[in-house]
């Protein structure tokens, strides 16, 4: 339904907005150290309540905040089996190029398809609302990729299926 | 209405910033584990010297105006207190740093001179508060430890007036009070709302606020008699010990984190939205008066977008990118490739700081009748705000362009 | 001296570390007495929503919501009634009765509105209608609403 993806995305914008308030914050558990806090999850005060966006069962944001990090993990919506494939394909693809995307994971959450590590450092050297616009236009391509890439699969299957057994008719 | 004064300072955050007495030089760190000092020539600052001493990022210095010393406090557990002196070889003046054994096993957050500047106070992520003085008889520092009841890193201090009571604001989202009195430094203080007769390390006040969240700034109002702290829910709370009450200011937009009190019932706070906004009050109430920025005069780029720390907290999603949404789903524009503006023009925020606000400080003017504030923050500028210049909050941005 | 000591975790030893129930203060009602604060408001909110008063409906069941560990059948009534009184709202409706709440009420309605996206099957939950009391209630609100649902340590 496409009138509930403008509320949706919406309120992951307004979400990430308010859950992009990081700051510099040394490790108190080890000396000297600099960690993300989401990550490490030692110290309980300064991790927030993580909080989930959910359009239906299928497609969900979740967003667990802390005072230098946040994750972001993002399940796509994946209806057959064939779009399954796909998704863990094009995720695959792109966690095993991590590095250039800088605030990408390598490793999904459980139960999530996609992990991005936003920490102090990337707030600090890129501007906020930007690192926003650039996650709502990552969930909205990466469901458009998708169906493009089962259109263009199922459309080779057909011509691939005809040309075979055009051999076989009179 | 004074424009405010705005100096690029650099491109990289400016984690802490301190001026001196006349404000002819301010000493900065931009996210490393130097200082540096910039001296005011003609319209800007030019770097005159560097203090490097720590290593790891030094992150918070204050300038004590009388005595004309520097105490920097860094993540690599250490403080130094830097006085001038004149170098034996060339005869100029250079800062000297000495060692303050704190005697903490986790960073450094924040320092503070007191009042007279005869003993500073550094919180630290070792969940206490060290309190030095000078001990002449060894020529050195030495650290009394505040450590009960605080169970996270203090994120800030203050110091009352008297130079006993000081108040922190930490990460276990309560805001204390303490005495720090030194037996053979302060003489005994007259008796305040706080309290009489305090040792060293009483709790005189434990506030927090309703809805929780990390307190990031606390501040005693010029007279001591109030407290005020901002807390990661976006709150205001203002404490007034002997009563009526705690009041609590929400806010509509992000979380502040730094406040300083520019007259007994006025606060200026900044923080995560970007703009320093003035709140004003007294024992019957606060509200909220107004921003300093004017955020609807026309910058050098109109951005097509509000972006969502500009000055409209709510009506951003009324604007462009409301609209590019709206495109999106009815007509199936993306917004990759909607109209034919490139989106470089929406970059640039609306507020003179492009990034989250760390520092505010007093500029000029009595304690009890600031006039100007400055400001530092994550883009790397230093602005300097006159109190008075107060434009309404959530005022409406003109002529937005769908990108 | 058998047991394996350098697979020990320290850190779950640390007497000084924070746990989370004492990030918060608890619930001054006993359960006892919670449950039956959400029976007589569920009771309430019915009543209300046959005359057709939303927006009263939805200030008595966010007054003084249940929060904490041991009251789960109180918690799953308010969020049981909270959900009935947003979907049998009007579309229309919605800004004015968003407009009119306390703020202590809207904070606490942003607290449901993440709680219910979080169990998107659950009883009649439905994301659309979710979303849209979402828009509306930070359109007046503030993005400040969503930053105290996070940092609340007072769990729905």
């Amino acid at each position: 339904m496409s009138n509930v993806l403008r509320p949706y995305l919406a309120a992951v914008r307004s979400t990430l907005a308010a859950a992009l308030t990081l700051e510099n914050f040394p490790s108190q558990v080890v000396e000297r150290h600099n960690k993300p806090e989401v990550e490490v999850g030692g110290s309980k005060e300064v991790l927030l309540n993580p909080l989930t966006i959910s359009r239906n069962e299928n497609e969900r944001v979740l967003i667990e905040p802390s005072v230098n990090s946040i994750r972001v993990s993002i399940k796509i919506k994946q209806a057959d089996e064939i779009e399954r494939i796909l998704c863990h394909k094009f995720t695959r693809f792109l966690m095993q190029r991590a590095e250039s995307f800088i605030v990408l994971r390598r490793k999904p959450i459980k139960g999530y398809d996609i992990s991005f590590l936003i920490t102090n450092a990337h707030t600090e050297s890129m501007l906020k609302h930007k690192i926003v616009d650039f996650i709502i236009q990552f969930m909205e391509d990466v469901d458009r990729e998708i169906s493009e890439m089962k259109l263009s699969l199922n459309a080779r299957a057909r011509t691939v299926a005809e040309s075979y057994l055009t051999a076989f008719s009179a | 209405m004074v424009a405010p004064e705005v100096y690029n300072v650099s491109q990289s955050p400016i984690t802490s910033h301190a001026f001196n007495a006349d404000r002819t030089q301010v000493a900065v760190s931009l996210n490393t584990n130097e200082v540096q000092i910039l001296s005011r020539s003609g319209l800007d600052w030019t770097p005159t010297e560097t203090l490097s001493e720590h290593d790891k990022i030094v992150t918070s210095i204050d300038w004590a105006p009388n005595s004309n010393r520097i105490v920097t406090a860094s993540q690599d557990r250490n403080a130094y207190v830097w006085q001038q002196a004149s170098d034996p070889l060339t005869g100029r003046l250079v800062w000297k740093p000495t060692l303050v054994l704190l005697r903490i096993n986790r960073a450094a957050t924040f320092v503070r001179w007191s009042p007279f500047e005869d003993k500073f106070a550094v919180a630290s992520g070792a969940r206490a508060i060290a309190i030095c003085s000078f001990d002449p008889d060894n020529n050195w520092w030495v650290a009394k430890q505040l450590k009960k009841p605080i169970r996270s890193t203090v994120l800030s201090v203050d110091w009352h007036p008297n130079n006993v009571l000081l108040a922190a604001g930490s990460a276990d989202m309560k805001a204390r009070v303490f005495s720090a009195y030194i037996k053979d430094v302060d003489k005994r203080p007259p008796p305040s709302v706080w309290g009489e007769k305090l040792p060293f390390n009483t709790v005189c006040g434990e506030y927090s606020s309703p809805s929780g969240g990390w307190v990031h700034s606390v501040g005693f109002s010029p007279s001591g008699d109030v407290l005020a702290f901002a807390s990661h829910d976006s709150t205001i709370n203002v404490v007034y010990p002997g009563g009526p009450a705690v009041y609590t200011i929400r806010s509509n937009s992000l979380p502040y984190i730094s406040l300083t009190w520019t007259s007994e019932d006025a606060i200026v706070a900044a923080g995560h939205d970007c703009q320093p906004v003035l709140f004003s009050g007294g024992p019957s109430g606060w509200q909220a008066a107004g921003s300093l920025d004017d955020t609807t005069a026309p910058k050098s780029s109109v951005g097509a977008r509000g972006g969502f720390t500009g000055s409209s907290p709510v009506g951003r999603l009324n604007s462009a990118a409301f609209n590019t949404f709206r495109n999106a789903d009815s007509r199936g524009l993306g917004s990759s490739h909607g109209g034919g503006t490139p989106l470089a023009t929406d970059t640039e925020l609306f507020t003179v700081h492009q990034n989250t606000i760390t520092n505010i400080r007093p500029y000029d003017g009595a304690p009890g009748a600031v006039s100007r504030v400055s400001t530092s923050g994550v883009d790397g500028k230093l602005v300097i705000w006159s109190v008075n210049a107060v434009s309404g909050l959530g005022t409406k941005l003109k002529a937005l362009r769908v990108g | 001296m058998n047991f394996n000591f350098r697979k020990i975790d320290v850190d779950a030893y640390d007497e000084d570390v924070l746990l989370e129930t004492e990030l918060y203060d608890p619930d001054p009602r006993g359960p006892q007495q919670v449950i039956e604060d959400a029976k007589a408001k569920a009771a309430s909110v019915r009543t209300s929503l046959a005359k057709g008063d939303n927006l009263g409906a939805l200030v008595t069941i966010l007054d003084n919501p249940p929060y904490g560990p041991n009251v789960e059948e109180a918690k799953n009534l308010t969020l049981q009634t909270v959900v009935t009184v947003l979907n049998s709202t009007k579309a229309t409706d919605i800004p004015n009765v968003v407009r009119s709440l306390p703020p202590e009420a809207q904070d606490t309605l942003m607290k449901y509105l993440y709680k219910g996206m979080s169990l998107p099957g659950w009883g009649d939950v439905s994301g659309s209608v979710l979303l849209g009391w979402h828009e509306k209630l930070t359109e007046v609100a503030g993005t400040g609403c969503i930053v105290r649902a996070m940092t609340d340590r007072r769990l729905l």
